[in-house]
């Protein structure tokens, strides 16, 4: 069942790359949308049977494959990573359909982006820490790959940069999960929550702070954030939606699994200062956005805010703000994709991204009026404007995180309105005003072209009106990462009924 | 039928939305051989549904107690979040005023915006206004009004950015949004800290939970803080109050809601919150502060500008404030509520009137006007009876208003008074000296071959003249002007007594003042120099623009910038140092590697030795120590 999820896609890439060599592009690209889209129904059909009331892990599989290693590929699905598989499969397709028709070395690009997107799904996926590593370095080699053949003028350097931190990371993750094994004497890496807890807390602080900041690097949070803006600069659309949709996911959900769930006791321990870091990190990428000049780069620098507020959630580690957590990454993928499709869009039309050169792309006979009011929606959305995944996404954000940490939350906050700041100047610049000379003969946009963007900002706004869509699924799941009586103390207990719910849950 | 009926006024804002949705065809440029005219049609349609269902609705309940019906909307965890609506002759009124105005504006729209091509957008937009309009008129929960200011703020800023081609157009909309955005955080914060420390976000939970609120005054201090902020921004009140100003660039039917019912939305969330106000003395005391600036400062600047828009949106700034030292004093709703009402209605005509002017002439500097009297009678007969409503000074709308509140059944302290006269007096300065310049005087070039407006401006301006001069008699009818809870206070009598006729006083003094100073055409200047002065100090809005940009704008890009260099030289720079580090380091290295196996037995040999030496010496355990007691701690 999950292990289709890992594989068809990969088999599906292999597949491709035995395709004969000289075949026109789009038939390559049609052949990955069908394996794209048979990922994505498939996936709906896991959801459709995934039992929301069920609190453990869902249809596991379990193969020893090296006992002596520890190594077992275990899968398991539950409402932490179902939401992230979705977003997996649907954003794969969208990346795949929006490609260019026309892309050189087509068969080797699509073969790439199949091999991504069963590696992210492996990572979600996985039960055993060693496995989830695995998949987590899995994923980089293709996206070095996609970021240096198929990017801008500077890929050799962004890719290059890409690879050093990721492989940093990598390096940390494993060893904090080499030391959490070596130190419990444990014989299996299989994932189990608590399974520092007989640590003594020193430690648990040494084997937490490598993960930490192996996390941070691909979240990725200030000061580690600077391979970002370069690898979403340089890289082409589809890998922008690609990478700020799902593949920073895999550090907040790294948090979530493994920094709450392994390190309770040290996690509690070290939450103020990572609300602190979390608010930071918020306005220091909401400053930094205000001052750039490239779409992209505002949008890339929007994300680093953004991802910050999970970090935030994540810290208070409430119920609520676990929830919240998840909330933010499902919205802030979904939003975040749409801004650097439609960002992309306009790079390909008009062959610039400078704020300084684009003016009046409004304009309804010559301008780009449909592309420009999916991205006042996408910007307005990001903005947490009420209708929206963003608003109630960050609302739960800051109502879950406000008891704990009232002001660092409060920081958080300012971060949002300064969202609104960067991104009207950059809609206010770009949109607005008068066309100029430049930019004025631009061929037309095609209904396919606005189609991925139309279904993304469909989806922002039924979720933002429907939010207990997500809730129904993760909510049980998310609850039982914590179950510490001494952190429960500072939660103020409104709901007595829910509280209890918890409790039994235990 | 009751309950049906009940749950049936929730649909009520969704036919805004029904509108602005079916205009999308249009708009989006898909059907192109009818024009844009239906999608106008649709939207008008809709709303005159709207107004209907409402009125039946309004008839059905007028004396019955107030109702909520409540939607479950999302419960995670201890967090539970209800969609609440009170269904009350209040909520029910203010739904009809919106409803109604919106009608009005819509089909005057149908002639202002007949040569725009975007119509259909236009229509959307208005849609979209309404429907969060008449949302907030319903809601009665803090989390659905705090969106849909959200949604007023948003849709506010692409009204007003609807010419987006003309730079100043640009401008104001970015000012509109982010002044109101400013606002709108400061309440989400407090809407946060309300829901963490609350009971519930319903505004009459949040009324029960006041009575034992077990805050800190700091922290009731702050929250009601954050709390005036939202409505501040959305009511245009120091120091967020120039957004309104600079909104004029917008077209005018857009104008006409702004400045008549959105200003009010914001004052109508800040009258419902007023109990958690009670929590503290600083709230209240800014709250009136934030009223007295914006009352008397705006009523100033509206006297200096030539902008005939212009001047008339700082004169609604300048009755909100009243509203605010209104709820800032906790004098009862009902008088904010019905100072809300007549300022409306009286505003909306205003701006009808002043948008035909604006339409036949192209025109809206006042200076370059005259003589329109005898060409736009219609025009000129709203305008007198809007300004006579809005100054107390005849028996209309703002009169009762005031006689409402100062017959003596509320305590009124002397320096409110005091405010209420200024305040009035310098409005009736302010639309005498327009109505002046306007339609007295000889005819101007640019207003020579002026024609009243075609039917479908007159039409509503027309409507709505007969509304304004009726709505004492409404008033009456309905019993709003005698009801109140409170009994007649006898100590205070004397004050009472002299308030209103202070008020005509005021009025009377204002009318002949306007009447007598002279007027300036055609950028004339004073020549005295102190006269310049003030004209300048004043038409500046008192230079706070420049402020702003000296303050905030000021500090927000230069903090920006210091982060951008700071990213780009200092941490990605530091990233990179090590990298170019590692390449030097590692090019000067390949120098060591000379080819010759001696050389590299010799580097293994010593390195070797020096292991084992450490090794044998005891040190090795010294280090593998030094290791575990830092692990273990």
């Amino acid at each position: 069942m999950l292990s289709a999820l890992i594989w068809i896609p990969i088999l599906g890439a292999i597949a491709i790359a035995l395709l004969p060599p000289d075949w026109e592009a789009y038939r390559y690209r049609k052949i990955a949308i069908t394996i794209a889209s048979v990922v994505l129904l498939w996936t709906l059909v896991l959801g459709y049977n995934f039992n929301p009331d069920q609190v453990s892990m869902q249809f596991v599989e379990r193969f020893e494959w090296l006992p002596s290693l520890g190594i077992s590929y275990h899968l398991g699905l539950d409402g932490l990573s179902l939401p992230l598989i979705v977003l997996n499969s649907f954003l794969t397709l969208v990346a795949i359909y929006s490609t260019d028709e026309k892309i050189g070395r087509s068969r080797f690009y699509f073969a790439l982006m199949l091999f991504l997107s069963g590696g992210v799904a492996g990572a979600f996926l996985a039960q055993n820490l060693l496995l989830f590593f695995l998949f987590y370095e899995f994923e980089v080699i293709p996206l070095y790959f996609l970021i240096a053949i198929w990017g801008g003028s500077r890929r050799g350097y962004a890719a290059m940069k890409f690879l050093i931190y990721t492989a940093l990371s990598g390096f940390l993750v494993l060893a904090s999960f080499l030391g959490i094994v070596w130190f419990t004497q444990g014989t299996t890496f299989d994932y189990e929550p608590l399974r520092s807890s007989a640590l003594p807390l020193d430690l648990q602080f040494w084997l937490l702070g490598m993960l930490l900041v192996g996390l941070f690097i691909k979240i990725p949070i200030f000061p580690f954030h600077t391979w970002l803006p370069d690898a979403h600069v340089e890289a082409s659309t589809p890998v922008s939606v690609l990478l700020a949709g799902v593949l920073l996911k895999l550090g907040t959900y790294g948090l979530l699994r493994f920094g709450v769930g392994l390190f309770r006791e040290a996690w509690i321990v070290l939450a103020p200062g990572l609300a602190w870091l979390a608010a930071v990190s918020a306005l220091y990428g909401a400053l930094t956005a205000i001052a750039q000049q490239d779409m992209k780069k505002v949008v890339a620098y929007s994300s680093i805010a953004h991802m910050a507020y999970i970090l935030l959630a994540t810290a208070a580690t409430t119920p609520l703000s676990l929830m919240a957590a998840v909330y933010q990454m499902i919205g802030h993928g979904l939003i975040s994709a749409l801004l650097f499709l439609l960002v992309g869009v306009v790079y390909q039309k008009t062959g610039t991204r400078d704020v300084r050169v684009l003016h009046g792309l409004l304009n309804p006979e010559r301008g780009l009026p449909l592309v420009g009011s999916l991205t006042i929606l996408g910007v307005m959305a990001s903005a947490g404007i009420p209708g929206m995944i963003g608003f109630i996404a960050e609302f739960l954000v800051f109502r879950g995180s406000f008891p704990l940490f009232p002001i660092a939350t409060l920081l958080c906050m300012i971060g949002t309105g300064l969202t609104a700041v960067y991104f009207l100047l950059m809609v206010n610049n770009v949109f607005f005003g008068r066309l100029t000379t430049p930019v004025t003969q631009m061929p037309q946009v095609q209904w396919s072209e606005r189609l991925p963007a139309i279904a993304l900002a469909v989806l922002i706004v039924v979720l933002g009106l429907q939010p207990s869509w997500i809730s129904r699924w993760s909510e049980l799941n998310t609850a039982t990462l914590i179950v510490d009586p001494a952190l429960r103390v500072e939660i103020p207990a409104t709901d007595l009924a829910q509280q209890n719910k918890i409790r039994q849950l235990d | 039928m009751t309950e049906w009926l009940l749950s049936s006024s929730s649909i009520i804002p969704i036919y805004g939305l029904i509108g602005a949705i079916l205009t999308l065809p249009w708009s989006m440029g898909m059907v192109r051989r009818t024009g844009p005219r239906p999608a106008a049609y649709f939207n008008i349609l809709m709303t005159l549904v709207a107004l209907i269902h409402n009125l039946i609705l309004l008839r059905f309940i007028w004396h019955q107690p107030p109702q909520q019906v409540a939607y479950q909307w999302l419960q995670i965890a201890d967090l539970n979040l209800t969609l609440t609506l009170d269904i009350s002759p209040i909520s029910m009124g203010a739904l009809s005023l919106v409803t109604g105005l919106s009608l009005l504006a819509q089909i005057y729209a149908l002639g202002y915006m007949e040569k725009d091509w975007s119509m259909a957008r236009f229509y959307g937009l208005m849609g979209f206004f309404e429907a969060a309009l008449s949302g907030l008129a319903l809601s009665d929960s803090l989390l659905l009004s705090y969106g849909l200011l959200e949604m007023l703020t948003l849709s506010t800023y692409l009204l007003v950015g609807f010419w987006y081609a003309q730079p100043l157009v640009v401008t104001a909309a970015r000012d509109a949004f982010l002044t109101k955005r400013v606002g709108d955080i400061l309440l989400l914060m407090g809407v946060v800290a309300l829901s963490s420390y609350g009971e519930g976000l319903d505004f009459s939970q949040l009324k029960d939970w006041v009575q034992t609120a077990p805050l800190q005054p700091f922290t009731a201090t702050l929250l009601g803080l954050a709390l005036i902020a939202g409505p501040t921004g959305k009511c245009a009140q120091f120091p967020l109050n120039l957004w309104l100003d600079e909104a004029m660039e917008g077209p005018n039917p857009a104008g006409i809601l702004r400045n008549s019912i959105v200003v009010s939305a914001g004052a109508y969330v800040l009258i419902k919150l007023q109990p958690v106000f009670t929590l503290s003395l600083v709230a209240s005391d800014v709250l009136v502060g934030i009223g007295v600036i914006t009352a008397i400062g705006a009523s100033l600047m509206a006297i200096a500008q030539i902008d005939i828009k212009r001047a008339l949106s700082h004169s609604t700034s300048a009755y909100l404030g009243l509203v605010f030292v209104t709820v800032g004093i906790g004098q009862p709703a009902t008088v904010a509520f019905l100072l809300l009402f007549t300022h409306a209605i009286a505003k909306a005509l205003l701006f009808m009137s002043a948008g035909s002017i604006i339409f036949n002439t192209t025109n809206q500097d006042v200076t370059q006007m005259g003589g329109l009297g005898s060409r736009m009678p219609a025009t000129t007969v709203a305008f007198i009876i809007s300004s006579a409503s809005l100054v107390a000074l005849l028996p209309m709308g703002m009169f009762w208003t005031m006689q409402q509140w100062l017959q003596g059944f509320y305590t009124i302290p002397p320096l409110l008074l005091i405010l209420l006269l200024l305040v009035n007096g310098l409005s009736a300065v302010n639309l005498t000296r327009l109505f002046r310049l306007v339609f007295l005087g000889p005819p101007h070039p640019k207003t020579r071959r002026c024609a009243e407006v075609q039917w479908p401006m007159a039409v509503p301006m027309v409507t709505l003249s007969l509304i304004v001069l009726f709505l004492p008699v409404a008033l009456q009818q309905l019993d709003l002007l005698v009801r109140t809870e409170n009994a007649w206070i006898e100590d205070v009598l004397l004050l009472n007594h002299w308030a209103m006729p202070l008020l005509i006083a005021s009025g009377a003094v204002g009318c002949l003042f306007g009447a007598l100073i002279p007027l300036r055409r055609n950028w004339e200047r004073p020549t005295q120099v102190y006269l310049r002065f003030f004209q300048d100090l004043f038409a500046y809005d008192f230079y706070i623009e420049r402020v702003y940009n000296m303050t905030v704008v000021w500090a927000v890009s230069s903090f920006s910038r210091f982060t951008a260099w700071f990213d780009r030289y200092i941490v990605d720079g530091g990233v990179n140092l090590v990298g170019l580090a590692a390449i030097f380091s590692g090019n000067a290295l390949k120098y060591n590697v000379s080819g010759q196996s001696q050389f590299y037995i010799f580097t293994i040999f010593l390195a070797v030795s020096v292991i084992l030496g450490l090794a044998f010496s005891g040190q090795w355990e010294g280090i593998l120590d030094y290791w575990s007691s830092a692990f273990s701690g």
